[in-house]
């Protein structure tokens, strides 16, 4: 099971490569929201967030492995200053939602997935084919060079195949009562060309691609430029101090993910958090708010225990965008001095 | 060295994106004639099957119009598990279509799905919490039988169609066996027609020999009168629907005078008629009762005491005194020296409690010369009062933010799991998220409140993170050994 994969990695980077150095446009990454939450859906649009530096949580469930949550699916989900950071990069645009644009039935997009289906099943019924006779070459020329094959060694072969196994067996049988070891080339032909004729792909037997993202006007990455709707977050204060705390880090390098469970806003991974444990935890606070004792000793004995420091942030008081000060008091668990 | 470090990053990552699909769809090797298609009909907020269900509709899904249907994020779960393909307009929806057109409400958001999909992830089976559904403080004290289907399904009976005979006026054999008879004919009425008024079912009961005229009125009045006799709740034919709560009584008991005959005060010689309403159903109008035989039938007799009673009714008597035997008031002469002979006295009795404590509006808390236990003096001088979750919590209104979500079963029960009897649930569960207010003693007593008996558990969203939170009451165990 592990070949196809590190197969396919290699393939993807190669092509990821390649796309890099061609295409010095930006592609511009869509975002969805779903309700207030924004979504990301697109493969090739998570790649390039990572890269940037955006880590998010995948929140769906995986398509191989459904039914388990060590390893979650697409989509991903951004915290709202991930998503506001990347609009204003001009890396990212919001994709106004579509659900309720048309009311009627399409007859033309109707037919266009009729059609592909019907290629998908004609495909996959050549396939399937193929991969019959590759099976039946496999257990003729097993029966030829062991004299002494089972018929347990033909049933294996055959179900390798991941079809039914049923008309296969039957024709296994055949070759196991066929009796003479003398197959000529003839022999085989023969039988080949019995399962070309009597071969026939069931309907019920095709895969179906069942998508996760949605195809549509969305899908070019140009296309989406034009399509970018306002952000559409209201903007607090508290919501206002914890944008710029995070731009404010995210520019010194550090990577960021939410951190409800450590009652703070933000862990800060000095790298990738795949490789790195947190090194703070972010509490944003306002300027001139006034915290009680206790809190600051509550936060203060969680971070010893999870051995991580805790930073206070507080955006500067002047109202402009960029040029404000972000400041930080750390707050770490020392003995007497 | 950063630059090294990166491009494994950058397969790791790859990685981890791989594994969930390079392209952007999910391809199913499961073939097609085990996917089961629907349709979403957005106007009900359901999906509706088209195909039969697969091993999922043990746990998922109910049963409406004949049709079997899917909550949406019940169908979202199957889409992303690759079990359902769902059409809207004749072309499958995408999951993306899927988050926005069912993901939008406050009932079911992002952060419910979330929560609702870890757990059915885990394996536990989890369904919408309908309000309804929990039983009352007092269904809970009476323990009932949890009937099976609260939409008016009424019960198949196994019985012979024996013929009944009912005749109106006459009061054959005793009471009991007509009032059976009753019940039978009117849960026949029942289960021939359960919603037509009762005289249309006169013409069907054929079979029956004596095709004597029942009254509907009283048939109603008795089906009425008798809906605490069937045991599924759901009472006579007529005018309420079913699914409603049971029918208070019709009987004001306060108002129904019940004579005493045992009194020796009010000996009447005859009772009269009671009310024909109150009477089962085809007796009509009694006459008036001669109480002589009855009363024969009391026992009237006096008490004769036994010896030892008679002593213990003197010695009472002897504490009774007459003020004017007492010796020491009849040397006072005058009301002034008998006002200090009453001083006296009491200061007498009251040696040992001070007036200067005992006489003044505030008193001591306790007075030494009364027994009480540890546990007693305890209670006396606590200042806080300990309280349990559920003290005062069922006068709380609802609330718009707050509100239980699903029921959680566990996943072991999945094999023996019904639909119809879940039982009940493991826990309850209410979303919320870190960005919003931790929850108060106020909403803490009001869902525990409207969940009954079951705990509540509170998942908390964060950014696809989810941490479980549960509140427990606790007394704090008091020592009283000293």
């Amino acid at each position: 099971m592990d070949s196809p994969e590190q197969k396919i990695t290699k393939t993807v980077s190669r092509v990821d490569a390649s796309k890099e150095s061609m295409a010095n446009s930006r592609q511009v990454i869509g975002i969805n929201f779903c309700g207030p939450t924004p979504l990301m859906w697109r493969a090739d649009d998570l790649k390039s967030v990572r890269e940037l530096g955006i880590i998010g949580t995948l929140v769906g469930s995986l398509a191989r492995q459904p039914r388990q949550n060590t390893r979650l699916g697409r989509p991903l989900e951004l915290l709202p200053e991930e998503g506001r950071l990347l609009a204003d990069m001009g890396r990212a645009a919001v994709i106004p939602d579509s659900t309720n644009e048309d009311p009627e039935v399409n007859p033309e997009q109707v037919e266009q997935y009729h059609a592909g289906l019907e290629n998908s099943f004609q495909e996959q019924g050549a396939l399937a084919l193929e991969d019959r006779k590759a099976t039946l070459m496999r257990v003729m020329t097993k029966k030829h060079n062991g004299k002494e094959t089972s018929s347990l060694t033909y049933r294996h072969l055959c179900e390798t195949s991941e079809l039914s196994v049923l008309a296969l067996t039957a024709l296994c049988f055949l070759l196991e009562n066929s009796g003479s070891q003398e197959d000529s080339d003839g022999a085989v032909r023969d039988r080949l060309e019995a399962l070309a004729h009597g071969f026939s792909f069931p309907r019920p037997a095709m895969a179906v691609q069942l998508c996760t993202a949605r195809a549509g006007l969305s899908h070019c990455p140009e296309v989406r430029r034009f399509l970018a709707a306002d952000w559409p977050i209201p903007r607090d204060e508290r919501s206002e101090t914890r944008f710029r705390v995070f731009r404010d880090l995210r520019r010194q390098g550090f990577y960021l993910t939410s951190a409800g469970k450590f009652g703070g806003d933000y862990l800060v991974y000095p790298g990738d958090p795949l490789r790195f444990h947190a090194y703070f935890i972010v509490v944003c606070i306002s300027m001139d708010e006034s915290m009680p004792l206790c809190d600051v000793l509550a936060i203060a004995r969680l971070g010893s225990n999870v051995k991580k420091t805790v930073l206070l942030c507080s955006s500067g008081g002047s109202q402009e965008d960029d040029g404000e000060e972000v400041v930080y008091t750390s707050l770490q668990w020392s003995g007497m001095v | 060295m950063y630059l090294q470090l990166n491009k494994h990053v950058k397969s790791l990552v790859l990685l981890c994106f791989t594994a969930g699909g390079v392209t952007d769809s999910l391809y199913v090797f499961v073939p097609r004639g085990n996917l089961v298609k629907a349709v979403w009909i957005p106007s009900d907020m359901i999906v509706e099957l088209q195909s039969p269900a697969g091993k999922f509709w043990q746990t998922m899904g109910f049963s409406a119009h004949g049709k079997q249907c899917l909550h949406p994020e019940e169908a979202l779960y199957l889409m992303e598990c690759g079990n359902l393909q769902l059409f809207y307009q004749d072309l499958p929806l995408s999951i993306q279509e899927g988050y926005e057109r069912f993901l939008y409400s406050k009932t079911m958001s992002v952060q419910h799905y979330q929560v609702f999909g870890h757990l059915k992830r885990l394996g536990y089976v989890v369904n919408r919490f309908d309000p309804s559904s929990v039983p009352s403080q007092y269904e809970r004290q009476l323990n009932l039988p949890q009937s099976q289907d609260r939409s008016g399904r009424l019960p198949k009976r196994k019985r012979s169609h024996s013929p009944t005979s009912r005749h109106t006026g006459t009061q054959e054999g005793p009471t009991s066996k007509r009032m059976e008879e009753e019940k039978d004919c009117n849960r026949e009425e029942e289960d021939k027609n359960p919603d037509s008024l009762p005289d249309l079912s006169a013409p069907d009961i054929d079979e029956i020999q004596t095709a004597s005229h029942v009254d509907p009125t009283t048939s109603t009045k008795g089906g009425q009168g008798r809906s605490w006799w069937s045991k599924e709740g759901s009472p006579g034919p007529d005018s309420e629907l079913p699914g409603h709560p049971q029918s208070s009584p019709r009987w004001d008991f306060s108002s129904i005078p019940f004579p005493d005959l045992g009194s020796r005060s009010w000996l009447p010689s005859s009772l009269t008629s009671p009310d024909p309403c109150l009477l089962p159903g085809a007796v009509g109008s009694v006459g008036a009762c001669d109480v002589a035989p009855w009363l024969q039938r009391l026992n009237l007799r006096e008490v004769r005491m036994s010896r030892r009673e008679c002593e213990r009714e003197r010695d009472r008597d002897r504490y009774r005194r007459d003020i004017n035997q007492d010796r020491e008031v009849r040397r006072c002469r005058n009301w002034a020296e008998y006002q200090e002979l009453q001083g006296r006295r009491i200061q007498r009795s009251r040696r040992d409690r001070p007036t200067h404590l005992w006489e003044r509006p505030v008193t001591p808390l306790h007075d030494p010369a009364q027994v009480t236990s540890t546990g007693e003096l305890l209670d006396k001088i606590s200042v806080i009062k300990s309280t349990r979750l559920l003290e005062g919590a069922s006068s709380l209104k609802g609330s718009e933010e707050w509100r239980i979500c699903f029921n959680i079963y566990q996943p072991d029960t999945v094999a023996e799991f019904k639909k119809s009897a879940p039982g009940k649930p493991y826990s309850r569960m209410c979303v919320c998220s870190f960005d919003g207010p931790v929850p108060d003693l106020w909403t803490l007593k009001l869902l525990a409140f409207q969940s009954g008996d079951v705990p509540v558990t509170y998942a908390v969203v964060d950014h696809g993170d989810i941490s479980f939170y549960s509140f427990k009451d606790f007394q704090i165990p008091t020592d009283t050994s000293f």
